[in-house]
């Protein structure tokens, strides 16, 4: 009687041990193995120059160039690129384009950064509960998250400007609801097959909580698909933020928004279509430079996304 | 059935929650809506009477009941800021909506369904890959920064077409144009994914073999088969539709109900924000119901549970 339980625990302290080597295993080599084939993409590797060069005149910018983003200057408006003192032109009110462009992108950056930030980490959360307790947990969580997944995200933005007021808080919160319900739709669904495996199985027979096995087990398989997902959405936030402010809604005045800029340049569009088209342009490049992120990023990561994503299109 | 029905009633369920968020979220800033109508000279008494006389000192869910029961008896309200009959502009710019929602929907299908099938014949051709480059482009490219290059070129340039104003047809072209651009590019991918799905199925080797002519085969057979996906899911393009008509209708200066929204909610008007995104809400609800049900009715396996 007793020696039994004595192998009984002898195999269950083995158990104990895999999981823990497999807990450890878990950090170092899948990311060697994918790093590799980051390597061989092209498209990937120009998204991450081009996005580089976005980062970098965006955190770098303003400060490189000193220059004052409100100064005003009413000697020089509507200066074309290349005038002297400002390498990409002056807008209506004479203030440096280059300045405001590198500023803009600085406040589309923290925009994506914030959405990105809010909706990884309540998609993930939302997903795997559902997911892994299944359920009534998980019929409750799907339903609040297909209401949200229902509505455009400019309608969504719309409502919370009109409940907080205008300003950057309201688009980040709205994009990054929106944001959550997409990554928690993808994620349930990963966690609902992961749930079935052996090694989750195995979690549970060595007695570990709900919480570790999610922690643990699940999140580290989860987390390549969320982040390539992710990537995708910071797009999408980019987009809609520049559309915000192009109306009015998103960063107020002084703060300089890259949509918000395109705006101001319309009415001036004969006289200088430069206060229009630099700001556009950067929007584009950070746009692009994301996207291909995002794509490399899938295609290194995890083919099986290729369907998943094109979801995101169906706004 | 048995799905439609429990469709029906997760409808009626959104519809009742998503009002009442509606509700408090334009509630939320109810403070500042006095701004919109009181000069600032009003003394802080005046703003109490004003405050009290509109019912914003009322518990919350109490203003929500009258609100719904003065909706239920066909009281709308006035705006905040020019005492405009909510519902007759409810009625004029409902009309110039739905004029332009109508005309970019149609487009979507009229431009995307025929492109999506050229394509999926002429797969791997130079035909099929300048479409699906459109599609691409037409989907990276934000559609404000569009409206703007169109604006620019046909309106400022080319001078073909007006800029900005409302109704006439000439002046329709732009806006449904750019409203429509992303809906065309997706029915572009799905009908020419669907198209190719169908044409490598066995019937059209069997009709193909009876001597059919190439014509009568896609254009029938294998279209008939490929565009039950796609119809099913034009409720979505109707949602899609109302929340980019939010900043084109801004845009190009046509007066619908997206335009009305943004501009009231840029004045604190919050009786008019709050009526127009219970509208759109509940436009953008009953679409994605249309596309549950157009689903389920285009899916035999979803009809018999």
């Amino acid at each position: 009687m007793t020696e039994l339980s004595e192998a009984a625990a002898a195999r269950r302290d083995a158990w104990t041990q895999s999981l823990a080597e497999f807990e450890e295993s878990q950090h170092v080599t899948p990311w060697k193995r994918t790093l590799e084939r980051m390597r061989k993409n092209k498209l990937l590797l120009f998204g991450i120059v081009l996005g580089v060069v976005v980062l970098g005149a965006g955190i770098l910018g303003p400060t490189i160039s000193g220059a004052d983003y409100t100064a005003q200057s009413f000697q020089n408006v509507h200066l074309p690129p290349g005038s002297e003192g400002h390498l990409l032109g002056t807008d209506g009110l004479g203030r440096d384009l280059a300045v405001r462009t590198f500023v803009g992108i600085r406040i589309s950056l923290i925009v994506a950064a914030g959405v990105t930030v809010l909706a990884l980490v309540a998609g993930i959360v939302l997903g795997m509960i559902a997911g892994y307790l299944q359920g009534k947990v998980d019929r409750t969580i799907g339903g609040v998250v297909d209401f949200v997944w229902g509505f455009p995200l400019i309608l969504v933005a719309v409502l919370f400007a009109g409940g907080f007021g205008e300003g950057l808080f309201p688009v980040i919160l709205a994009v990054g609801l929106v944001n959550t319900a997409a990554i928690a739709r993808v994620v349930r669904g990963e966690v609902l097959g992961l749930a079935q495996r052996e090694f989750v199985e195995a979690a549970r027979a060595g007695g570990y909580s709900g919480t570790r096995i999610m922690w643990r087990h699940i999140l580290p398989n989860i987390l390549a698909p969320a982040l390539v997902l992710a990537s995708y959405y910071v797009a999408v936030a980019v987009i809609a933020e520049a559309a915000l402010a192009f109306i009015g809604l998103g960063a107020q005045p002084p703060l300089p928004s890259l949509g918000q800029m395109v705006g101001d340049g319309r009415n001036f569009l004969r006289i200088n279509h430069w206060e229009s088209t630099v700001p556009g342009i950067a929007i584009v490049m950070l746009v692009l430079s994301v996207s291909l992120i995002g794509d490399g990023l899938r295609d290194v990561f995890d083919p099986r996304l290729r369907h998943e994503a094109k979801g995101v299109d169906d706004r | 059935m048995k799905r439609i029905a429990a469709r029906t009633v997760y409808t009626v369920v959104v519809l009742v929650l998503s009002s009442i968020a509606v509700f408090y979220a334009i509630r939320l800033s109810g403070g500042d809506a006095l701004a919109a109508r009181l000069p600032a000279s009003a003394t802080s008494e005046q703003r109490e009477a004003f405050r009290e006389l509109i019912g914003l000192n009322d518990a919350i869910y109490i203003q929500y009941f009258d609100y719904v029961g003065r909706l239920l008896s066909g009281d709308l309200g006035n705006s905040l800021t020019n005492n405009a009959s909510i519902s007759t502009m409810l009625v004029d710019h409902g009309r110039n909506s739905l004029i332009l929602g109508a005309a970019a929907f149609a487009l979507v299908f009229a431009i995307g369904v025929p492109l999506g099938i050229l394509a999926a014949v002429r797969r791997n051709s130079w035909t099929d890959g300048g479409i699906m480059s459109f599609s691409v482009a037409a989907m990276a490219v934000p559609n404000f920064w569009l409206a703007l290059l169109s604006v620019w070129v046909f309106a400022s340039t080319l001078r073909w077409l007006p800029s900005a104003g409302c109704c006439s047809p000439r002046q329709l072209i732009l806006p449904a144009v750019v409203l429509a651009m992303e809906g065309i590019a997706l029915t572009v991918r799905m009908t020419r994914s669907a198209m190719l799905e169908n044409l490598n199925q066995d019937f059209v080797r069997t009709l193909r073999a009876g001597g059919l002519s190439e014509v009568r085969i896609v254009g029938k057979h294998v279209f008939r088969n490929a565009l039950v996906p796609i119809i099913s899911l034009a409720g979505l393009r109707i949602g899609q539709i109302v929340g980019y008509a939010l900043v084109v209708e801004t845009i190009f200066g046509w007066p619908g109900l997206g335009q009305v929204l943004v501009n009231a909610v840029l004045r604190r008007d919050y009786p008019v924000a709050q009526f127009f995104s219970l509208v759109l809400v509940t436009v953008v609800v009953l679409s994605n119901w249309l596309a549950d049900i157009g689903y389920t009715v285009a899916n035999p396996r979803l009809r018999r549970v």
